[in-house]
């Protein structure tokens, strides 16, 4: 393997990466706090579409990723509500969120637009290298000469860990979605606490979902997503809840799925169907390889009850 | 505090168990209580229908329609002839036969959502038998082709089931990415050994006449599929009230601890519904394409996965009334595309309804019964 191809190979992972980072730090704080994030998937795809209409609209990209943090949060906001509120069952009310997700952007991508979905060819947010580090052998093209987004996910990890790890806030947040009674004994509001914790996990995926539509394709189209909020659910796990961890499942997914597209360029016998499946088959395959040696938050799914 | 909660618990365990053993007995199962049970679950229901369809008028007025007329387009499409109301009952086959398997799933706290999957899988393999057994009469080449859907459809809810069971692997996870495989396995078999040549759309030949299923009534184009699907709902019905295999099933989904304390294997259980469930949406699988396309086709089964939780929800997961709630969706669909056509309301309309009304009965579940947790 040559020099270029090693280094086309190692930003094409980080880029993959990238959205799923996003919506998995989202992802990580909704869980630590007790609510399962089987929505994120759906949050992800608001957050794609609110960023492409009003991107296309406003031809103003940083509206557009505005306007998909609020549009992830208000479904976060319902998913919260139902959740925290009336103790609907956290999967399933994921993925009525999911579903709920895919029919509303699909509705108004069509409606809002005169009964056709409109052409959109946005001006995708370009690559910003870093003036002299990019200059670097090797990790100067890879890690300083990359797109906002990527930026972002990335450095993105370091306050959220600290968050978590080193904030009051944080461990209020992990006591939640581990003993929400004994959080409330001590002053903490575990309503509240899910609630907030879930629309932001909303911020996060509308990142994602933005990255995907603004960054990746300059274009919304219908699913977009594609199981990609699923996917970084399995780098949570894989991360054991821990952002620095989850960073390198999502930059496995990322690497395999990248080394699947550049395999189809060799000329081997293998259908695009089959690379296109190895990015779920790798998640399966490492969730079942971690096995069960990955403990959620103890009070996950649980609603709280206060008497 | 603590104490209090666990008392608590213990009361919501004993009115849970409570439950299963008095319908079990069958005695008892026309007193008032539970003929008040069904109407308020009834109402229930209808109460998140009505709902969702206020909700997504707000949406169509926001599209610019006028939401009354686009309704009464809807209706009129549903019911409207003949043709209509065969669509309709078409589209519903596949819906109740998966949606029975995700109610049952479900009420032994198993989330299986691999519906999708597990259908397009189930699909394939039919189609490969009504290809390949073209020598083969049709009395016989049907049901060998239902069966094979229906085992692949199982073996693909087992992938899943046993990563649960020998890894650990949450199910919902398991079967969510287990669906994008099996979608990608239909474009897959279609590129390579099964596809038309020369077709411009990725789909399978023509599959010979005698695989095609029957009709139904002559002259439509309403097939034996849903024969079959009220078949499998008396069955799981029966078998989830008056067996002991159903017995055990609630007894898992009440209390995993008191079905252990009972002798029951919670894994055999949670293995047999998974693969009930997978062989049912097999089943869904090969009648979709063995009744309606008579081929193989891409993207065949879209969708149709989180329908079927969709109508094992709206049935307050009770096996018999998976029927009701899946020709209500199976109506809504065949609706829903005539108002595209007539107003150009766009039929993705149904998922906002569907998600919707998802969320509006699982607040209700959630907050009217404790002791039915999903």
């Amino acid at each position: 393997m040559d020099y270029a191809v090693l280094i086309e190979l190692l930003s094409a992972s980080i880029r993959i990466a990238t959205p799923l980072l996003l919506v998995a730090l989202g992802g990580v704080i909704s869980e630590l706090g007790g609510t399962f994030a089987v929505g994120v998937e759906g949050m992800m795809l608001t957050g794609a579409f609110g960023g492409a209409v009003t991107a296309l609209v406003t031809k103003n990209l940083m509206l557009g990723l505005l306007a998909s943090c609020i549009c992830a949060v208000l479904l976060a906001a319902v998913i919260a509500v139902a959740t925290v509120k009336f103790r609907a069952d956290h999967m399933v009310t994921g993925l009525a969120a999911n579903i709920l997700a895919l029919g509303l952007t699909s509705f108004l991508l069509r409606g809002l637009f005169g009964g056709k979905a409109p052409v959109m060819g946005l001006p995708t947010i370009g690559a910003i290298h870093i003036p002299w580090l990019s200059e670097l052998p090797l990790v100067g093209p890879i890690l300083f000469g990359e797109p906002l987004m990527t930026y972002l996910a990335f450095l993105l990890v370091i306050p959220v860990h600290w968050f978590l790890r080193h904030t009051q806030a944080g461990l209020t947040l992990r006591a939640v979605g581990e003993n929400p009674e004994a959080a409330f004994s001590v002053g903490a509001n575990p309503h509240l606490i899910r609630m907030i914790s879930v629309m932001a996990c909303g911020v996060f995926a509308g990142l994602g979902g933005a990255t995907l539509s603004l960054q990746e394709l300059g274009t919304f189209t219908d699913g977009m997503t594609n199981g990609r909020g699923f996917l970084a659910l399995a780098a949570i796990i894989v991360g054991r809840w821990m952002p620095f961890r989850l960073m390198w499942g999502c930059l496995l997914i990322g690497a395999a799925t990248a080394l699947a597209l550049n395999i189809q360029g060799w000329g081997l016998p293998v259908s695009s169907y089959v690379i296109q499946m190895t990015p779920y088959l790798i998640a399966l395959a490492v969730l079942c390889g971690i096995g069960r040696k990955a403990r959620m938050p103890a009070a996950i799914g649980k609603a709280f009850i206060r008497n | 505090m603590s104490a209090s909660l666990g008392e608590e618990e213990q009361q919501d365990r004993t009115a849970s168990l409570n439950k299963p053993t008095d319908s079990a007995g069958g005695t008892s199962a026309e007193s008032p209580h539970v003929a008040s049970d069904v109407l308020r679950r009834l109402g229930l229901a209808i109460l998140a229908i009505t709902l969702s369809f206020v909700v997504s008028a707000i949406f169509i007025a926001v599209s610019g329609k006028n939401p009354a007329l686009a309704y009464w387009s809807l209706i009129r499409g549903a019911f409207g002839s003949i043709d209509s109301v065969a669509f309709a009952l078409n589209k519903s086959t596949p819906y109740v036969l998966a949606g029975v398997g995700v109610a049952l799933c479900f009420r032994a706290r198993v989330i299986n959502i691999g519906g999708e999957g597990q259908i397009a899988v189930g699909g394939i393999a039919a189609s490969w038998v009504a290809l390949s057994g073209s020598a083969l009469p049709g009395f016989l080449l049907i049901p060998i082709a239902i069966l094979a859907g229906s085992f692949a459809g199982a073996i693909w809810a087992g992938i899943p089931a046993a990563m649960r069971l020998t890894r650990g692997v949450h199910e919902v996870l398991g079967t969510l990415l287990m669906n994008f495989v099996g979608v990608l396995l239909v474009s897959e078999a279609l590129h390579g050994p099964m596809g038309e040549v020369g077709a411009g759309f990725p789909q399978s030949p023509l599959f010979p006449e005698q695989a095609w299923l029957p009709a139904l009534i002559p002259g439509t184009d309403l097939h034996i599929g849903i024969i079959l699907a009220v078949i499998a709902v008396i069955v799981c019905h029966v078998g989830f009230w008056h067996t002991p295999w159903g017995f055990r099933l609630r007894l898992i989904g009440s209390t995993e601890t008191a079905a252990a304390y009972a002798g029951v294997s919670v894994a055999r259980g949670f293995a047999r519904v998974m693969l009930l469930a997978g062989a049912l949406a097999g089943v869904a699988g090969s009648v979709e394409v063995l009744g309606v396309h008579y081929r193989l086709i891409q993207g065949f089964s879209q969708g149709f996965g989180f329908n079927a939780v969709a109508i094992a929800l709206l049935a307050s997961l009770n096996p018999a009334a998976v029927l009701p709630a899946g020709l209500f969706f199976g109506f809504l669909e065949a609706g829903a595309l005539a108002m595209q056509r007539e107003i150009g309301v766009p039929s993705s309309l149904i998922y906002v309804i569907q998600g919707l009304t998802m969320v509006f009965v699982l607040c209700a579940l959630g907050i009217s019964s404790r002791r039915q947790r999903v």
